[in-house]
Order: C-alpha cells, then sequence, then structure tokens
C-alpha cells in the first residue's frame, strides 16, 4: 500500500539531511511502528510523506496505492485518504471545529468527485463518533483546539480520523499527553479503524502505547533510515536495551 | 469648546488646483496627524462634489426626524470640519428625545460626493442604532459627524465603507459622552483612492464605555485610514478598541489611536489593540498606537502586530483535505471577524460577514 524507497530528505536548503536512503513497505491491513531515539528523523518522516514545505527529497520514491506519493499536493494526499495525527495540534482560532472539519471532509469528497456530506448526515455522524470518544459536546463548537489541553489535542485528532475514515493513518506520538484513561479510548477508536484495506504508521518514542495498539511489525528509525525491523515483542526489548546498538 | 475660526485663510503659494477651488490647505503629509494620509495630494480639481455640499438620505422611524440647521460655528478645530463648514451649507439634526428605545435603526446613505454635516443627539437614557453606507466614485467626499451622548444613552453604530478606486472620503466624527452613556462602534472598510475614517471621542463624564471597533480589506491600490483619538476627563471610563487589517496587492493600511487619559480619569479601564496581516509583500500597513497617560491608578494597554497567514497552521488545514487558497480565506476570515462579535444584531453581523466572504473570494 505504501512503499518508500531509498528515501533522502534534506532541511536548510540542503544543508542537513535527515533521512537518508530510508525504505519502509507497509502492506494494506498491517499495522507497523516506527521507535527511535530522538532526532532519528521519525516526525521528519511524517511530513515529508504529507507534503509539508521545507523539506527538499533529493533522492528516492514513495508509492502510494500505486501512485507517486510526492508529486501530489499536501491536499491532494489527503483526499486520496492519507491522514497525519500531529503530535503537536495546530490551534486555528476563530474556526469552529465543526466548520473546520465539515469544510475539510466535503472538500476531499470534491476532490474524491463524490457529493457532498449534507449537514444532518454529518451531524449524526460527529455525534456518534464524539460519543465513542468520550467527548464534550463544547469540545466541537469551540475553535479547533483553542484551550485544548494537550490530551484533548490528541482527543480530537482522533475524532477528525474517524470522521475523515482515511485510508492509511500516521500517528505521530499520538501517546503523548494522555493519561491511561484517554490513551484507551484512543486506542478503540484506532483499534476500530484496522481493517483490511488500511494500512498505519505508528510513530512513538514509548513502547506504552504498543500494549493497546499491537502492531505487525517495529522498526527502528535511526540515523535517517531503518535500522532495524522485529515483531510486535520487539518494542519491549527496544524500550529495556535502548536504541544504543542502532546509532 | 466652540472655536469660532475665518472661513478664508491666508494663502500659501502654491496650492493644488483643488486647493485654490476651495480656497483651503487640504490636510497633507506635512500635517504630523495626516503624515500617511495625503488628501492634498489625492484630490483633484475635477472631482465630483469637490466644492458643493452634499444630499445625504436620512430612512427613520416614524418617531424621528432631520431637521436641516443653518449654523455657522465650529465645535471642533479640526480641519476637514472647517471645510465640511464652509461647503456644506446646513446641519442635519436629528434629536433623539430623553428615554427614546430605538427599535428600527437609522440608516444613512447617499454620501456618494460633497461636503455633510450631520449631528446627532441622543437624550438622556436614549437608545438607538445608526447604520450608515459609505460609498461613492469618482468624487470627493467629506463628512462631518457630531454625536452627543447625554447620561446613560447608548449608541450602536455601524459604519460600512466601500468605495470606487477614485473616490476620496473623509469622514470625521466627534463624540461627546456624559456620565454612563455607552458608545459601539463597528466599521468595516473596504478602502478608496483614499479614505481616512476619523473618530474622536470626549469622554465628560464618570463611566462611560467606548467600543471602537473596525475592519478593514484592501486590494489594488486601495488606502483606508482608521485614526482615533480618545480623551478622557473623568473616571470609571471602560474603552476597547480592537482593529484588525487586511492588505493585498500594493493597498495601504494606516492605523492611529490614541488614548489620553488626563489626570481626573483614574480608574480609566482601556485596552487598544491594531492587528494587520499582510497578504502581500509590497503592500503596506502604518501603524501608531500611543497612551498618554496623566492619572496614576489606570489599566491602559495597548498591542499592535503585523504579520503573514500562519504556514504551520495552513499546513494542518491542508492536511485536512482544505485546499491552501480556501485554507487562506478561512484563516484571514477567521482573523478579522472577531472585531465583529459583539455586535448585538445578529443579522447586521452576518452580513458583514458576507461582504468580507465576498471580498476573499475575489482578493484572498
Amino acid at each position: 500500500m505504501l512503499k518508500i524507497n531509498n528515501l533522502t530528505a534534506t532541511v536548510d536548503a540542503g544543508r542537513k539531511t535527515i533521512l537518508d536512503g530510508l525504505s519502509l513497505e507497509v502492506p494494506a491491513g498491517e499495522v507497523h511502528a516506527i521507535m527511535g531515539p530522538n532526532g532519528a528523523g521519525k516526525s521528519t518522516l511524517s511530513y515529508v510523506l504529507t507534503g509539508r514545505e521545507g523539506y527538499d527529497v533529493t533522492k528516492g520514491s514513495v508509492d502510494y496505492l500505486g501512485e507517486d506519493l510526492l508529486d501530489m499536493d499536501p491536499e491532494e494526499r489527503a483526499a486520496k485518504g492519507l491522514f497525519l495525527s500531529f503530535q503537536y495540534p495546530l490551534e486555528i482560532p476563530g474556526v469552529p471545529t465543526m466548520t473546520f472539519l465539515k469544510t475539510a471532509l466535503n472538500a476531499q469528497r470534491k476532490a474524491r468527485g463524490e457529493d457532498d456530506m449534507g449537514a444532518p448526515e454529518f451531524l449524526k455522524k460527529s455525534k456518534a463518533v464524539a460519543a465513542e470518544l468520550k467527548m464534550k459536546a463544547d469540545m466541537l463548537k469551540r475553535p479547533l483546539n483553542v484551550g485544548f489541553s494537550g490530551g484533548e489535542k490528541k482527543r480530537m485528532e482522533i475524532y477528525q480520523m474517524m470522521m475523515l475514515a482515511p485510508k492509511f493513518l500516521i500517528m505521530d506520538e499520538t501517546d503523548s499527553g494522555l493519561d491511561v484513561d484517554a490513551l484507551r479510548v484512543v486506542a478503540d477508536g484506532v483499534n476500530a479503524l484496522r481493517s483490511p484495506d488500511r494500512g498505519m504508521l505508528v510513530i512513538t518514542h514509548y513502547q506504552r502505547l504498543l500494549d493497546y495498539i499491537v502492531p505487525d511489525k517495529v522498526h527502528v528509525l535511526a540515523g535517517g533510515k531503518i535500522a532495524a525491523t522485529g515483531e510486535a515483542d520487539f518494542a519491549k526489548t527496544l524500550e529495556k536495551e535502548g536504541y544504543d546498538a542502532y546509532v | 469648546m466652540t472655536l469660532m475660526s475665518s472661513r478664508t485663510q491666508s494663502k500659501p503659494s502654491n496650492l493644488t488646483e483643488a486647493e485654490t477651488e476651495l480656497g483651503f490647505n487640504l490636510p497633507s503629509r506635512r500635517d504630523e496627524a495626516w503624515k500617511w494620509t495625503d488628501v492634498r495630494g489625492a484630490v483633484h480639481a475635477t472631482a465630483r462634489g469637490l466644492t458643493r455640499a452634499g444630499r445625504p438620505k436620512f430612512l427613520l422611524p416614524d418617531d424621528l426626524t432631520v431637521e436641516e440647521i443653518i449654523r455657522d460655528d465650529l465645535e471642533t478645530d479640526t480641519p476637514m470640519a472647517a471645510l465640511a463648514r464652509n461647503f456644506g451649507d446646513k446641519v442635519w439634526e436629528i434629536n433623539v428625545p430623553d428615554n427614546y428605545k430605538g427599535v428600527i435603526p437609522v440608516e444613512i446613505d447617499g454620501f456618494e460626493s460633497g461636503h455633510v454635516r450631520i449631528r446627532l443627539i441622543l437624550g438622556k437614557g436614549a437608545t438607538l442604532s445608526l447604520i450608515e453606507n459609505h460609498s461613492g466614485e469618482n468624487g470627493f467626499s467629506n463628512i462631518d459627524v457630531t454625536i452627543i451622548l447625554k447620561s446613560g444613552a447608548t449608541l450602536d453604530r455601524v459604519i460600512m465603507h466601500g468605495d470606487g478606486d477614485t473616490q476620496t472620503r473623509t469622514l470625521t466624527t466627534h463624540v461627546t459622552q456624559w456620565g454612563g452613556s455607552v458608545f459601539n462602534q463597528h466599521t468595516l472598510s473596504f478602502g478608496g483612492a483614499l479614505a481616512r475614517l476619523e473618530t474622536r471621542i470626549a469622554g465628560m463624564s464618570k463611566a462611560i464605555k467606548s467600543h471602537v471597533h473596525g475592519a478593514y480589506l484592501l486590494s489594488g491600490k486601495r488606502h483606508t485610514d482608521m485614526t482615533s483619538y480618545i480623551d478622557l476627563t473623568a473616571p470609571d471610563a471602560v474603552i476597547r478598541q480592537s482593529v484588525k487589517g487586511v492588505v493585498t496587492d500594493t493597498a495601504r493600511g494606516v492605523f492611529q489611536g490614541k488614548f489620553h487619559v488626563r489626570r481626573p480619569a483614574q480608574h480609566t479601564d482601556a485596552e487598544m489593540r491594531h492587528d494587520a496581516l499582510m497578504l502581500s509583500d509590497r503592500a503596506e500597513i502604518r501603524s501608531k498606537p500611543e497612551l498618554e497617560i496623566y492619572a496614576d491608578d489606570v489599566a491602559c494597554a495597548h498591542g499592535n502586530t503585523l504579520g503573514a497567514l500562519d504556514e504551520q497552521a495552513l499546513f494542518y488545514m491542508q492536511q485536512r483535505g482544505i485546499p491552501k487558497d480556501e485554507a487562506r480565506r478561512l484563516l484571514t476570515e477567521a482573523f478579522v471577524v472577531d472585531v465583529f462579535d459583539d455586535m448585538k444584531d445578529e443579522v447586521l453581523r452576518e452580513s458583514m460577514r458576507t461582504k468580507i466572504r465576498t471580498w476573499l473570494e475575489v482578493n484572498g
């Protein structure tokens, strides 16, 4: 589903190489975790995949559902089902959450040649998702993420993810800022989205999240490339032994 | 304060053609208060209404009337007021009785060109909404408005402004507020060749409240100047001012705000903000926030920012599937509209939002 081949990316106008020949394949239906030390390039990978400005791909390719992902605008990638749950979700003052998400959903549908989702259907769906995530109703009326706690922002990411029902999910440090109860709620939401035609990339610092979202593969990202790969229990070994062997 | 000034000034040597027609020195960049808004350079001798009285149109509820009063005196020493007196023929005066409860707003338009003097007096405890539409083409409009709010009166004023790019406009408002009166003003301006919307408030007695909010959205070579001077002479005033600007192309926005807190004006609580967004590198913002404070027990603050849209927020929106142009429009709209959040009239507020959205669809 997602094939990353020998990807090299730089920042600061080519002065600094962050990803250095990274290759990784996530087939549909699988959840892959990426772990690694600070500064290994985990967030950079998520930004390069979603098309953020400021990162230059100097080598390699990314094939997503048979298309050249790197050739698309960020919004095009989103419409094709790529979703990033941000490590630090942005506050958007003045734009109510519901307005924001309805605009996003219908922009994606338009790009895919589908009809707009009407207000009644949208509200119904939103209510159901909010209930599933145990979210307070007033969170959806407020401007997006404004004044939310770290945990609330992460929950809002999952809410958006469930509303947009993307095909490929990238979760960047989704567990940071969440207490155990919230973590369980979020993980339940993510697990409910697991399906044979969906792929997920879970980026995390800690093994804790992977107790709840059990991955098919665990990769170590170090030195800008995948340094090692293992099964789900590899995460526990990494947590115990650290990344020293890979840097 | 009544100030009699002579009708003819001593003539400087190099008058513009328009100034010769007017027999009057127009404010220019040599005057400190007008340094960014050069009326002298903008007004052409051929401008419609240059030396004529304007014909405002009043839409009034049945129980209010406009009187046409000939008077020669001036209540202010501002230059444009003197010019309005010289060519405005008369004063259009509305007297709102004590304790009048305005349900239907007073609407004024017809400010296409010429000189106009308006006087609005709200009696004690009266409430009124005032809506003004200022627009014109190929002309010069010089509107001088005097507003007197007696104790306990409340005025909600909305100014909509959008001129053709050949129109020059000065709108000067002098507000006198007596004890406990409330003045709420919301201005939305899309500019013109040159426009100065100036509001001068004198707080004469205790516990006045003034909200002087506005937004300007300017494209092309348009120019709007929002200048205000709030002069407080008595305790317990509450002043809120938030002006938002959006400029693109080579447009120019000017904000000049001054709070003058005199020694007796203790416990003044005043906040001034001007925030501007530049959608183009060639657009211009000029800003001068000033606080002059002589009372020692006050809370006065001012803030002034100038920036571009937040690239991170734009990327976040794009990642959710919102095309970049639409994301820019949404963020810009959100940035501007909050100055209208406290408008009581929901329909009016929504119509301002629609105007902003329409502007953004063309220019955002």
